[in-house]
């Protein structure tokens, strides 16, 4: 841990989280986080169900402050949510305008940053072309299948133009094909923007998969239990990178991590 | 949850607070409208020389004797077109031009052919039970769950079994609900009436004392008939929840 | 069913109201019931004509539709602004949200008694009784509307840091649309309810004025047309807003 602004990689941090602590009606739910986000890097999260993976996101996402330390956001504070800063719920169904098409639905991060009305039309169509919803643009969400409206939650969040994505859980609720096609949209995502994006999944494969670190909580109260690096090349593909030896050796690390830590209870 | 019920009372507290010393700083507007206080005297009043209770029956009996000649028939009818869609569809135009008629509409054909007194209210009445009963009682026969009706296939109910044994059953809970709006209806129809021509019970009673000037003892009536509406439809709800409680949970676990 | 099928049903469907009214003018023809009491409806629809024509009728009909439109477009207008303020407000729904609840089931036509000793037997009257009688549920309705909007919505409004007036805009009064129509239907009824019956009590210029003169006068094909005309406007009234729903609301249809 260093308290300058730069990594071991040389590259600057997006994100420092020091010595975070976060306390809920009476209850220590977060304790003693220390984490630095690289700009640019793609950074999982993994634990058991309620040790506070979509607390530490919210926290990013500027929607608690911390009770004790804080979270540094390009070196100030994060207080409140920012315009640039992204947060893509697992719940899609629920986080979408049910009366406004796709287009409207985007048009309200447009709406929200006061960008002028001309220059809307082309972003939101940009955005809807980024995740393959350009031939959906007039639909209810209540018209789409749940990945379609995923993507329409993704594109909400790309008309932004974040910094950083917060994805909690995004994929959770879909099914397995889906949810891969999705998967190397959001690296392909990834690539075009250089966007940091931090993402919390159940899914110790999805996680190695798609990052370039994984951290792993530990229950009762919340706090880092393993951090590692992932040094597998990148384009990745479904089919080679889950069967290179260092990504089988990844998996056993995390999955005896995993399951240690419900032990612990 | 108990703090908020009180915080609940505080805003109705202060207006009755602030009306009170409204009108006793300024008493000029006296002849329209008087003091909480003198309103709560005036029932007080009213109750113990057993005026009010005499006009309270006259009420009730209008309001119960009309929802149950209404809600019987809208529930005879209701599931019959909620069970057989063909009757449906037969009567759909003639219930649908039926229905829009205010019924305080038919007061002045009520009038003409009963005259003043009980026989006209229980009409009004009962044409506004009827109606509401009717159209909740139909979607709740036609809701009952699909796979329910499948069982009773299975296992070769004969009809009137099916419905015995199966349809109301179900539909119950459902239909309890409809006689509960039904009621609630049935106390506001029955007031209204007698407030526009009817001679007798609690709205005729405020009526009366408007014209004589008697502005403290039409506010204790109106202070009364919200008190017997409110206990009118906590009791309704209490059967239901009573009658129901548990079919209810039961519903919410599925 | 087939489209084929469904029109044979409504053809049907209006035959059998047709044929009650044929019963209705059978009966009356043969007097079982008397034509002081029950005119047949070829004597009904004639007095409704002819009352159009040159009875005043059609001046009855606007006082009505104008009393019930004035008190109830005042009272929604009030209903949605209040509501509005006050259901955007956790803190306000707790203090304000159990005496609406409490009023809700109470008889609205009690203020009628109040409302003559404040303004008279005056038009002023029954507009106050109506915009009174459909304020409380369209206001509840409103906050009903505000207490349901789904909570991840607004964490995304707090997301893209919009302003509160936006989140009320934007998320939260969309969101609670459904309810204030529901809302804004069921008071329209009431509406026409109390129009008719501050017209019979204060003699108003309106329907209720005619159908009480006409049965005070025992011209019982006159009062038969005020009832049709009264249920044609209940009618229309309900196919109005149940059109403004559909349209505004197609979003929840579609699936
Ligand atoms: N507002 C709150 N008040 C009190 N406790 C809370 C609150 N929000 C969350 N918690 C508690 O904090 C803990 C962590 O919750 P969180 O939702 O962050 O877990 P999670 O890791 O995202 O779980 P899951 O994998 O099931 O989504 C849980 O025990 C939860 O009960
Ligand atoms: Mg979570």
């Amino acid at each position: 841990m260093t308290d300058s602004a730069m990594n071991s990689a040389g590259r600057q941090s997006l994100y420092e989280f020091r010595d975070v602590g976060l306390t809920l009606g009476g209850k220590l739910i977060l304790n003693g986080i220390e984490i630095t986000v690289r700009k640019g890097e793609i950074l999982c999260i993994v634990g058991a169900s309620g040790c506070g993976k979509t607390t530490l996101l919210r926290l990013a996402g500027g929607l608690y402050r911390p009770s004790q330390g804080s979270v540094l956001f390009d070196g100030a504070p994060m207080t409140m949510p920012r315009q640039d800063v992204a947060i893509i719920f697992q719940d899609y169904g629920r986080a979408l305008l049910p009366w406004r098409t796709a287009t409207g639905n985007v048009a309200l991060a447009l709406e929200a940053a006061k960008v002028p009305a001309a220059e809307r039309k082309g972003r939101i169509e940009a955005s809807l072309a980024k995740v393959g919803l350009a031939d959906h643009a007039d639909k209810y969400p209540t018209e789409m299948s749940g990945g379609m409206q995923q993507r329409l939650q993704i594109a909400r969040c790309l008309a932004q133009e974040p910094q950083a994505l917060l994805m909690d859980e995004p994929f959770g609720a879909l099914d397995a094909m889906t949810r891969q096609s999705l998967q190397d949209e959001t690296l392909a995502l990834h690539a075009d923007s250089g966007a940091t994006i931090i993402f919390v999944t159940h899914d110790l494969e999805e996680a190695i998969y798609l990052g370039d670190r994984v951290i792993g909580l530990l229950p009762h109260p919340g706090r880092v239990g393993i951090e590692i690096d992932v040094h597998l090349p990148r384009p990745r593909s479904q089919l080679a990178t889950r069967e290179e030896p260092e990504f089988l050796r990844l998996r056993r690390e995390l999955f005896d991590f995993i399951e240690k830590s419900e032990g612990h209870r | 949850m108990s703090s908020d019920r009180l915080k609940g009372l505080i805003l109705p507290a202060l207006a009755v607070l602030a009306f009170e010393i409204w009108l006793r700083a300024f008493p000029i507007a006296s002849d329209a409208l008087a003091p909480p206080s003198a309103a709560v005297m005036a029932l007080a009043q009213g109750l113990a020389d057993g005026s009010v209770l005499l006009a309270t029956r006259d009420t009730l009996l209008g309001a119960i004797i009309g929802l149950g000649i209404g809600s019987s028939i809208g529930l005879l009818l209701g599931v019959l077109t909620g069970l057989l869609p063909p009757l449906d569809r037969l009567l759909e135009v003639s219930i649908e031009s039926i229905r829009p008629i205010p019924s305080v509409a038919l007061l002045p054909i009520g009038l003409m052919v009963f005259g003043f007194g009980y026989a006209l209210e229980f009409s009004i009445v009962a044409k506004t039970c009827l109606f509401a009963t009717l159209i909740l009682t139909r979607s709740a026969v036609r809701g009952v769950e699909p796979r329910l009706m499948e069982v009773a296939r299975a296992l070769r109910l004969s009809p009137f079994a099916r419905v015995t044994k199966i349809v109301l059953p179900a539909a119950l809970p459902q239909i309890f609900v409809a006689f509960r709006l039904a009621a609630g209806a049935a106390l506001i129809v029955a007031v209204t009436v007698e407030i526009t021509i009817n001679p007798q019970g609690l709205g005729h009673a405020m009526m009366t004392a408007q014209q004589a000037l008697r502005p403290d003892v039409m506010l204790g009536y109106l202070l009364w008939i919200g008190i017997v509406g409110f206990l009118w439809n906590a009791a309704l709800l209490l059967a239901q929840r009573h009658l129901f409680g548990r079919a209810a949970v039961s519903e919410a676990m599925r | 069913m087939t489209p084929l099928a469904q029109i044979s049903w409504r053809i049907a469907s209006f035959a059998f109201a047709a044929s009650l009214v044929v019963a209705w003018q059978l009966v009356a023809n043969a007097q079982l019931i008397s034509p002081i009491f029950l005119p047949g409806p070829d004597r009904a629809w004639a007095a409704l004509v002819n009352g159009f024509t040159d009875r005043g009728l059609g001046g009855k009909l606007v006082g009505t539709l104008r009393h019930m439109t004035f008190g109830w477009l005042a009272a929604s207008i009030a209903a949605i602004a209040l509501g509005s303020l006050i259901g955007s407000s956790r803190r306000a729904r707790i203090y304000v949200a159990p005496s609406l609840e409490f009023l809700r089931p109470l008889p609205v036509s009690a203020i009628i008694p109040v409302a003559i000793a404040l303004y008279g037997l005056s038009e002023g009257m029954a507009i106050f009784v109506i915009a009174f009688g459909t304020l409380w549920p369209m206001l509840l309705a409103t906050i009903q509307g505000y207490a349901g909007v789904e909570p991840r919505l607004l964490e995304v409004a707090r997301a893209l840091n919009l302003s509160r007036l936006e989140t009320v805009t934007k998320i939260s009064l969309p969101s609670a649309m459904p309810d204030i129509l529901a809302g804004m239907r069921v008071s329209l009824t009431v509406a026409l309810i109390l129009s008719v019956v501050c017209e019979i009590v204060a003699g108003l210029d309106g329907l209720g004025q005619w159908i009480l003169i006409s049965a005070r006068m025992f011209r019982s094909p006159d009062l038969f047309a005020g009832v049709i005309l009264l249920g044609a406007v209940g009618y229309l009234a309900a196919a109005i807003i149940a059109e403004v729903e559909r349209r505004l609301l197609a979003w929840r249809k579609t699936h």
